[in-house]
C-alpha cells in the first residue's frame, strides 16, 4: 500500500507529464484495441454470417465461388438429388441468380434469387409468406421504396427486345425479407427457382446450392469427399470459404498486425522514455532510500506500481476511445463494395479488449523495467555525493 | 445485362485482333478494363454504337479445363464440329506462368466445366496493365477473338457492354442520357460515373488510411508533445543557472524553441528515412505476393512536407508551451533544489 501511495504521489507530482503520458498511451491502446478487433473481426462475421442459415456447405461450378461469376450448375434437378442421396447430406437448397429489370417509367435493376421456399437459406422473412409461384419476397430497399405485400410488380430479364415478353413476368408481393447476402444498397427479392429460370431462359440450372449436414459430420470432410466424387462440381466448407474470404481481405490483417505492433512499439517507448527521465530525476533519492534500508525491490516495485497506474489510466481511456473509433472506422468500411452488409469489420469481443489491456500494461511495465534495474545498480554513495545540493 | 462484346473489325496487329468477351461477368458491369489502346481502336472517328469494343474476364470455370487439358492432343475431342476454328487465345502472364503455358501451346477451353472443350492454341502471352481492383480477386484472363467466344459460350449476337468513343469526350455524360432514354432496359454511363464506381473501393480504403492517419498524426503529436515537454523540463537547472548570470528569458526561450525544433526536425528526417524504407519494402512484398509491377505505397513530396511540417510545428508547440512553464518557476529556487 505504501509502494502505491508513493507511486501515485509521484504521478501527481507531475501533472502535465503524467496527462501527457496518459493521452499518449491512451491512443496507442485505442490503436491496438481497434487493429485486435479488426484482426479477427472479418473471419468471426464471415463464419457467423455463412453459418447463419443452418448450411455448411456450398455448391458452385468447378472453378468458381459462389456468385463469383455467372457460371451455372447444369441438370440442377439431378445434381439436387445425388447430392440428397448422400448418407451425410441432410438437406440441399438450390439458388439461382440473376439481375432482372422492374418494368415501370424508369426501369431498374433488381438481383432476383430464385429459391426452393420450401428449402432456403438465402432470406429470413420479417413478414409474409414465402414467393410460391407468381409470388415475390422483397427486400427492405424495396419496401422502403414504397412496395408492400399484395402489390404486383413486373420483371423483365434482360435480352432481346423481340423477346421482351417472354422474358417479362408479373409477381405479386407475398414476403418482405432480410436478404442475408446482400450487400449495402443492393436491392433483391426472391421468386420460385423454375419461375426464374423460365424468365431468364436457364432451365434446370443453378448458381448455388447450400448444403446442409446431417449431425455430427465434420463439414471439411464431407466436403473433400464429396469433391472427389462430383469433380464438375466446386464443394467449399463455411471453413474453407472463410479462409477464401480472408485471403481477399487479407490487406486488413496485415494492417491490423502493423498497425498493432506499431501501438505497442509506442507505448514502450513512451513508457520507457518518461520513466527513464522519471527515474533520472530521482537518483538522489533512490540512492537515499536505499542508504537507510529500503531493499532493492521495494523500489523496483514502486516504479512497476507508477508505470502500472499509468498505464491502467491510459487503458481505461483507451478501450472507451478504442470502442468509439471503431464505430466511426465500421461505417467509413460499411461502404466496402460488394461485401454483405451483414459484414462487419471490426467486432467486439470481451477477449480482444482484455489481449489490448493486457498488452499495454505489459508494454508498460516491461518499459520501465530497465530503467529502474539501472538506477537500482547505480552505487549509493556516488550517487548521494553527487547529488548533494 | 449479361454479355459478350468486342470488335469485330480485324486489325493487323495479332495482339489488338483477340478482342476478349466473357461469360456473365457478374452483376456489377465493369467498364474500366476497355481503352482505345488495347481495344485496338483509331480514335478520331467516332460514331456512337459502331464501335462499340469492349473487354471482360473470362470466366473463371474456364481455368481447370485451360490446365486439364493442355497436353491434350486434338483427338481428345471427338465432336468438333461446333468448335471455333482456328480458336487462338491470349494469355495473361501469370496464368501461362502458373500454367507452363507459351506461344503455340495447345489447350483445351469451354465455356462452362460442364460442356465440351474446344481446342486451342496460345495465340500470345501478355501483361495486363497494372489493376488494383483485380488484385485480390486472384483472377487470371485470355482474350478470345469476339466471334469465337460468342459460338463457344452459345451467345451469338450478345454482348456484355459496349464501349463508345465520342467525338467530344466532353460530352459523354450528355450522350450517356440519351442513349439511355433510346434503349430503356439499358445502362449508359459516362466516363466520369464509371470511374467513380470502378474506383469505390479504393474511395473506401482511401477514407480508412485518412481516418488511421488521423489517429496515427494524434498519437504522434501527444508523444512528441511529451517527450519535448520531458526535453525541455531535462534543462531546469542549467536555464534556471542561465537566468541567475543575466541570461534574458527571450533568448533562452529562443534556445530552448531552436533545440525544440532541431530535435523534432532531425526526429522528422529518420521519420521520413523509416518510412522510406518501409515504403519499399511494402512494395517490394506485395508486388511479390500479387505477381504485379503496382506500387503499393508512394511516398511523395506533399506526405514528406506534411510529416517534416507536423513535426516541426508540434515539436516547436511543444517546447514553446514546455519553455514558457520553465521560465516562470522561480530561478533561485530551482537552484536551490
Amino acid at each position: 500500500m505504501l509502494i502505491f501511495r508513493y507511486s501515485a504521489r509521484e504521478l501527481l507530482r507531475h501533472p502535465a507529464r503524467s496527462l501527457l503520458a496518459v493521452l499518449g498511451v491512451a491512443v496507442a491502446c485505442a490503436m491496438l484495441l481497434d487493429m485486435l478487433m479488426l484482426g479477427g473481426g472479418l473471419n468471426a462475421s464471415f463464419r457467423s454470417l455463412l453459418t447463419s442459415a443452418g448450411y455448411e456447405l456450398r455448391v458452385s461450378p468447378a472453378g468458381t465461388l459462389p456468385f463469383d461469376t455467372g457460371a451455372t450448375i447444369a441438370d440442377a434437378d439431378g445434381v439436387r438429388s445425388r447430392l440428397e442421396a448422400e448418407p451425410a447430406v441432410d438437406a440441399v437448397a438450390p439458388v439461382l441468380g440473376s439481375n432482372l429489370l422492374i418494368e415501370g417509367d424508369a426501369p431498374d435493376r433488381l438481383f432476383v434469387l430464385g429459391v426452393d421456399p420450401a428449402e432456403q437459406g438465402i432470406y429470413r422473412l420479417t413478414s409474409g409468406r414465402d414467393p410460391h409461384d407468381g409470388g415475390v419476397v422483397i427486400g427492405r430497399e424495396l419496401s422502403d421504396a414504397g412496395l408492400s405485400i399484395g402489390d404486383s410488380i413486373s420483371l423483365r430479364a434482360p435480352g432481346s427486345f423481340a423477346e421482351a415478353g417472354r422474358r417479362t413476368g408479373r409477381f405479386r408481393v407475398t414476403g418482405v425479407a432480410e436478404f442475408l447476402y446482400a450487400s449495402s444498397g443492393e436491392r433483391s427479392a426472391a421468386v420460385a427457382l423454375p419461375t426464374l429460370a423460365r424468365l431468364t431462359d436457364q432451365p434446370d440450372r443453378a448458381s448455388l446450392m447450400m448444403v446442409r449436414l446431417t449431425e455430427g459430420q465434420n463439414p471439411d470432410s464431407v466436403a473433400a469427399a464429396l469433391r472427389l466424387r462430383h469433380p464438375e462440381l466446386e464443394i467449399a466448407s463455411v471453413g474453407q470459404l472463410v479462409e477464401t474470404a480472408a485471403r481477399r481481405l487479407s490487406y486488413f490483417r496485415q494492417l491490423a498486425a502493423i498497425l498493432g505492433t506499431v501501438s505497442l512499439v509506442v507505448t514502450t517507448l513512451l513508457i520507457g522514455t518518461i520513466m527513464a527521465i522519471s527515474i533520472n530525476d530521482r537518483y538522489g533519492t533512490i540512492a537515499a532510500l536505499r542508504a537507510i534500508g529500503i531493499s532493492k525491490r521495494s523500489i523496483v516495485a514502486a516504479f512497476l506500481v507508477e508505470s502500472l497506474l499509468l498505464c491502467l489510466l491510459a487503458a481505461g481511456v483507451g478501450l472507451g476511445l478504442g470502442l468509439v473509433v471503431a464505430e466511426q472506422l465500421e461505417r467509413i468500411l460499411s461502404d466496402f463494395p460488394g461485401l454483405p452488409s451483414a459484414i462487419r469489420f471490426f467486432v467486439f469481443e470481451p477477449d480482444r479488449l482484455a489481449w489490448a489491456a493486457a498488452g499495454v500494461l505489459l508494454a508498460g511495465v516491461g518499459a520501465a523495467l530497465v530503467p529502474a534495474i539501472r538506477a537500482m545498480n547505480a552505487p549509493i554513495a556516488a550517487t548521494l555525493h553527487r547529488e548533494e545540493p | 445485362m449479361d454479355t459478350v462484346y468486342g470488335n469485330r473489325k480485324s486489325v493487323s496487329n495479332p495482339r489488338e485482333s483477340l478482342i476478349v468477351y466473357v461469360l456473365r461477368q457478374q452483376r456489377v458491369p465493369h467498364l474500366k478494363r476497355c481503352t482505345s489502346r488495347r481495344c485496338g481502336w483509331s480514335g478520331r472517328e467516332a460514331s456512337v454504337l459502331s464501335r462499340a469494343v469492349v473487354v471482360a474476364c473470362l470466366a473463371v470455370t474456364a481455368l481447370p479445363q485451360v490446365a486439364d487439358g493442355q497436353a491434350a492432343a486434338e483427338e481428345s475431342y471427338p465432336d468438333r464440329s461446333t468448335c471455333p476454328e482456328p480458336l487462338e487465345l491470349l494469355v495473361e502472364r501469370r496464368l501461362a506462368e502458373s500454367q507452363d503455358l507459351e506461344s503455340g501451346s495447345r489447350l483445351s477451353v469451354a465455356a462452362l466445366p460442364d460442356s465440351e472443350g474446344c481446342p486451342a492454341i496460345v495465340a500470345g502471352v501478355y501483361e495486363p496493365e497494372a489493376d488494383p481492383s483485380e488484385l485480390a480477386r486472384d483472377r487470371r484472363r485470355v482474350f478470345l477473338h469476339l466471334p469465337d467466344l460468342a459460338d463457344l459460350a452459345g451467345r451469338e449476337d450478345e454482348v456484355d457492354r459496349f464501349s463508345v468513343l465520342l467525338k467530344d469526350p466532353g460530352e459523354a455524360d450528355a450522350v450517356a442520357a440519351r442513349i439511355g432514354a433510346l434503349m430503356p432496359g439499358t445502362r449508359a454511363l459516362g466516363g466520369t460515373e464509371v470511374a467513380a464506381r470502378a474506383s469505390t473501393t479504393f474511395e473506401v480504403v482511401r477514407r480508412f488510411h485518412r481516418a488511421i492517419g488521423l489517429i496515427t498524426i494524434t498519437a504522434g503529436g501527444v508523444f512528441l508533445a511529451c517527450i519535448m515537454t520531458l526535453k525541455v523540463q531535462e534543462r531546469r537547472s542549467q536555464v534556471a543557472a542561465l537566468r541567475l548570470v543575466g541570461i534574458s528569458n527571450r533568448t533562452l526561450l529562443s534556445w530552448l524553441m531552436l533545440e525544440a525544433a532541431l530535435v523534432s526536425a532531425i526526429g522528422g528526417l529518420l521519420g521520413i528515412g523509416i518510412g522510406r524504407l518501409a515504403s519499399s519494402t511494402i512494395n517490394a512484398w506485395y508486388q511479390r505476393v500479387y505477381a504485379t509491377t503496382l506500387e503499393f505505397s508512394i511516398v511523395t513530396r506533399e506526405t514528406v512536407a506534411i510529416g517534416l511540417v507536423l513535426a516541426v510545428v508540434l515539436g516547436l508547440v511543444a517546447g514553446g508551451v514546455g519553455a514558457v512553464r520553465l521560465l516562470q518557476v522561480d530561478a533561485l529556487e530551482e537552484v536551490g533544489r
